[in-house]
């Protein structure tokens, strides 16, 4: 089973690399109001069972995948 | 007599004073060139696009610094046939712009790496202004986070057909493919190279060998 | 309320008395966190002031610069160096990366702030054992970030000390110093802020919720708590730094600008009252105009948050126009908060709102002090007989490839490193009188646990000695105290004892300590650090030319030993790692003359063209270790058949190797170079302890 990770910085912290991605469009002449970049992650799981597949992907979570302090993630289907 | 050499500034570009230095210690007369503006391509004689982490290297090194409108004009000293000399972040602006085929991406060791690496002279080419000559080796300082070169495999057979991988480490630092440390154009007035001619232009910085280089 | 504010506020109801007295009313919501962030020890240096005094000393080279961002050095013919080392302790063990990165963002502003442009880069690090917990990810994310930042800004790190105790296992050190040049055309920025209608500027980035907080949170103790100060991770930008170096410094040479003031801990209050205090004038500080990242932040949130890449300016208003376009040539905004009016009061607004108008002076110099009460300092751990060592050198402290961390760091961007990380100290050349400019930091660990005294004297003694090896005087000091909890009477103890020790050796080598920074609280759990009093330093030598080698350069050589004994222990060959080494102390050795002949010795090598090809000072774990420091392509040493392992163990203060292919005429020039040093005879020597070979492969 095929599981789709976004990992997002948190809201309220800067996030570098969009705040120049997004000064770049600016300047390219798009109308933007704001511009954050994050990671994707796909990952094909041997588990089908459900509960198992979140408890196995939360614990990637905290092994190290994300940094809980800067980054957010939501899972998504793919 | 001397040259007149453009030397191209971008946010975040960090290695343009000592490209400065360099070329004017040399005897050669020097100006910047803003990243925002185009400039008369009969004015200069050589381009440099010097090294640094241009938009601090996000997105993908050199890819925002590649669009914007000075390249537009670099571009077309390219098409003259006039000669580009692109060196560590100006090499990935140049692939990036598609003067130089490739990419380069990640070191293998996923790391920062400042070291000395020893080259040596694959091709000889004649843009330099000191002869080098093939097999020769050089000595100059590496320092780079994304400098492995990468192609397809195409893309690899053709620079090797036509003679365009000029300069190799003698022992790989970052993964690059065929040990590639420099590269040129078809065209052949396009040269690029991941270490630092710049750093090493007296003996007491470690070596002399960057006189080659202009 | 009362209780919550205090608690909340972290201010002793002590002091809540004294803020209110100062004010001569009760505090206005707006005013605790002001109170809150400005008599933080982080800010106020509320437990060390006293002491610090104890480094007034100043030269001719020296100018006093009270109240600035760093300290100055003129080295003539219109050249001049700043320069200064902080602390990033706390956040860099909550958030490696970012903590490490913000350190070194936040000490480089320090320097360009005065109008220097930043050169070098060199950090003091502590890690603990490499089998405690996050130990691993605290190591190689404080590499990262300070990688990540200096690299991209384009200041080469050049040299760095790396310490490993598990004594720091709880609680990291992350030191980092900056070096800035001034050449001819450039003035010095002051942060005085001055001129009745000139306009208060607030420039480079947006204010966001970083570090809300921070300030007060970098001078507590950790606690099992850290997981709740997750939301005050700051995030560096080095490319946003890198264009505020730029505009700064080109609005500074085009002298558009009245003063400058760096936006560090406490963010927009501590350089909007350090300004007004220090120029003695006020100013109206509009906090609705601060461009924000988040629009919903309170005022409160804007006065504290610590943002990174920020400056504050003052400007005559003809002026402002020129300012802005150049930063709008960078790509930054540069946006008006204020004006500068009659009275001496800040007065903050939100819009037409007037939130408090309050007299700087009344926080700013008049923050508690406390003399925490300490003991005089005895050497207590000397011994009089000789230590019976271990045979071999504790495992742990064998050489230690550290090139991981090294090879990390740009170490030649600049164009001008002429020595680096490879080696003890590093040069850099300086642009117009092309002499090296040699860069130390010190202090080691070991030494401090032994005997703080003893420590901190080293701390500055031996980077000198370093420096001197190869022909550097030095110049001055700079400071970074990481010390444990203060109202503990042995730390505070240790504490003055190490002031008034780097106080003393900085008088004896002329060298003055002209700028520092201090860090209390390392503590975590009642878990102090060792106590260590990191240093920094600059020294001079006349070129980058010829520098001898601190590395073997050729085989078949002999290796002479020069020791001058000062102390003598066994530090890396105990057993235990917590059991207090002993040591032998002659109080009758003069290490200052010691290290000016050292320094004097380089010349005449030069100019009598001794046959010396390789120098370098024997640190600890003695001439073993240092042997194999100096080992390089192949070239390795061979002992000489009658040592024992207890002589090559020794660690000696103070001893330095060289190589030679002239025993005689090299042994005939140090015995007459060094023939004025007090009790020669009994502390000096000079012995062949092997030779260079070539290693089989």
């Amino acid at each position: 089973m095929k599981f789709g990770i976004k990992i997002m910085p948190r809201e309220v912290i800067l996030d570098t690399q969009g705040r120049v991605v997004e000064s770049y469009l600016v300047s390219q002449g798009f109308k933007i109001q704001n511009c954050r970049i994050g990671k994707f992650i796909e990952i094909d799981l041997q588990s089908d069972d459900k509960i198992e597949q979140k408890n196995e992907i939360e614990k990637m979570m905290l092994g190290g995948l994300y940094n809980p302090l800067t980054e957010k993630y939501e899972i998504c289907d793919v | 007599m001397s040259k007149k050499i453009g030397i191209v500034r971008f946010l975040g570009t960090n290695c343009d004073a000592d490209v400065m230095k360099w070329v004017l210690g040399s005897g050669q007369q020097a100006e910047y060139l803003w990243y925002q503006d185009q400039f008369n391509i009969e004015n200069f004689d050589q381009i440099i696009i010097p090294g640094g982490f241009s938009y601090g290297d996000y997105l993908r090194c050199g890819a925002m610094a590649a669009r914007s409108p000075v390249m537009k004009s670099v571009s077309e000293f390219s098409k003259k046939g006039k000669p580009i000399l692109g060196i560590c972040n100006g090499f990935q602006i140049l692939c990036e712009a598609g003067l130089l085929p490739g990419a380069l991406i990640k070191n293998e060791s996923l790391k920062f790496k400042d070291e000395w690496a020893e080259l040596i002279v694959a091709e000889e080419k004649s843009f330099f202004g000191k002869q080098m000559k093939k097999k020769q080796t050089l000595k100059l300082p590496i320092a780079h986070g994304d400098g492995r070169y990468y192609n397809t495999g195409d893309g690899l057979k053709k620079l090797q057909d036509q003679d365009q991988i000029w300069l190799k480490y003698q022992k790989n630092p970052n993964g690059s493919l065929l040990d590639i440390a420099g590269i040129t154009s078809e065209s052949g007035n396009v040269f690029a190279l991941m270490p630092h001619p710049e750093r090493a232009v007296f003996q007491w910085m470690g070596s002399s060998d960057g006189v080659y280089f202009l | 309320m009362m209780t919550e504010n205090l608690k909340k506020y972290r201010l002793t109801s002590e002091e809540y008395e004294l803020a209110k007295k100062s004010l001569g009313r009760e505090l206005k919501d707006i005013e605790w966190p002001l109170f809150s962030a400005l008599w933080s020890e982080h800010c106020s240096y509320k437990s060390s002031k006293n002491h610090l005094k104890k480094f007034s000393f100043r030269n001719s080279m020296t100018p006093d610069m009270d109240g600035e961002n760093a300290g100055i050095i003129d080295l003539g013919y219109g050249e001049k160096i700043a320069f200064k080392m902080e602390s990033h302790n706390h956040p860099s063990f909550i958030e490696p990366v970012q903590g490490a990165a913000t350190g070194v963002g936040g000490i480089l502003r320090d320097i360009f702030t005065m109008g220097a442009r930043p050169i070098a880069l060199a950090n003091y690090l502590c890690f603990g054992e490499k089998s405690a917990p996050r130990m691993n990810d605290l190591m190689s994310g404080v590499v990262r970030g300070i990688s990540m930042y200096g690299n991209c800004v384009g200041v080469p790190t050049v040299t760095g000390q790396t310490n490993f105790n598990s004594k720091y296992n709880q609680n990291i050190l992350v030191n980092a110093m900056a070096v800035g040049y001034f050449s001819e055309d450039m003035p010095l920025a002051l942060s005085k802020a001055k001129g009745l209608g000139n306009y208060v500027v607030y420039v480079g980035a947006k204010t966001g919720r970083d570090g809300v907080g921070g300030a007060s949170m970098a001078s507590a103790s950790f606690d099992n708590d850290t997981e709740s100060k997750k939301p005050n991770v700051q995030i560096g930008d080095p490319f946003f730094e890198k264009l505020l170096i730029e505009a700064c410094l080109e609005v500074l040479k085009l002298n558009l600008v009245v003063a400058m003031q760096d936006m560090g801990a406490a963010g927009l209050t501590s350089s909007s009252f350090e300004m007004s205090a220090n120029g003695e004038v006020g100013f109206t500080l509009d906090l609705k105009s601060v461009p924000l990242r988040d629009a919903t932040m309170t005022p409160e949130e804007i006065l504290l948050s610590e943002s990174q890449e920020r400056m504050l300016l003052v400007c005559e208003p003809k002026n402002y126009e020129k300012i802005k376009s150049v930063f709008s040539k960078w790509n930054l905004d540069a946006t008006i908060l204020g004006q500068i009016h009659n009275s001496k009061n800040i007065q903050l607004k939100w819009g037409d709102e007037i939130l408090t108008e309050i007299d700087p002076n009344v926080i700013v110099k008049n923050a508690p002090r406390y003399d925490r009460p300490f003991e005089k300092w005895v050497n207590e751990n000397k011994v009089e007989k000789n230590i019976e060592p271990l045979k071999k050198i504790n495992k742990k402290y064998q050489k230690e490839n550290l090139n991981w961390i090294y090879n990390q760091y740009d170490q030649r961007v600049c164009a001008r490193t002429a020595q680096a990380c490879e080696s003890p100290i590093a040069f850099v050349q300086l642009d117009q009188t092309k002499r090296g400019l040699a860069i130390a930091v010190g202090c080691r660990p070991e030494i401090m646990k032994m005997d703080a005294q003893i420590g901190a004297l080293d701390a500055v003694y031996y980077p000198a000695f370093q420096m001197a090896l190869q022909g550097a005087k030095i110049l001055a000091v700079t400071d970074c105290l990481n010390f444990g909890n203060p109202q503990k009477n042995k730390i505070m103890s240790e504490f003055v004892a190490s002031v008034e020790a780097i106080a003393k050796a900085s008088l004896e080598l002329n060298a003055p300590v002209i700028s520092g920074n201090v860090s209390f609280y390392n503590e975590t759990l009642t878990e102090n650090i060792i106590s260590t009093p990191a240093t920094g330093m600059v020294g001079i030598r006349d070129s980058v030319e010829d520098l001898i080698p601190t590395h073997f350069t050729s085989a078949y050589e002999s290796v002479l030993c020069v020791t001058y004994s000062w102390v003598q222990s066994y530090v890396y060959v105990t057993e235990k790692e917590n059991q207090v080494a002993q040591f032998n102390l002659d109080v009758s050795a003069n290490v200052p003359q010691f290290i000016e002949l050292c320094q004097l010795m380089d010349q005449k090598i030069k100019k009598q063209d001794v046959s010396i090809s390789a120098i370098r000072s024997c640190g600890l774990g003695g001439i073993e270790l240092t042997t194999q420091k100096m080992s390089k392509d192949l070239i390795i040493f061979e002992k000489a058949v009658e040592l024992n392992s207890d002589y090559l163990l020794k660690d000696q203060f103070y001893q330095f190797l060289l190589t030679t292919t002239d025993v005689v005429g090299v042994t005939d020039f140090l015995n007459e170079h060094f023939k004025n040093l007090k009790n020669k005879n009994q502390l000096f020597k000079i012995e062949v302890v092997g030779q260079t070979i070539e290693a089989k492969i």
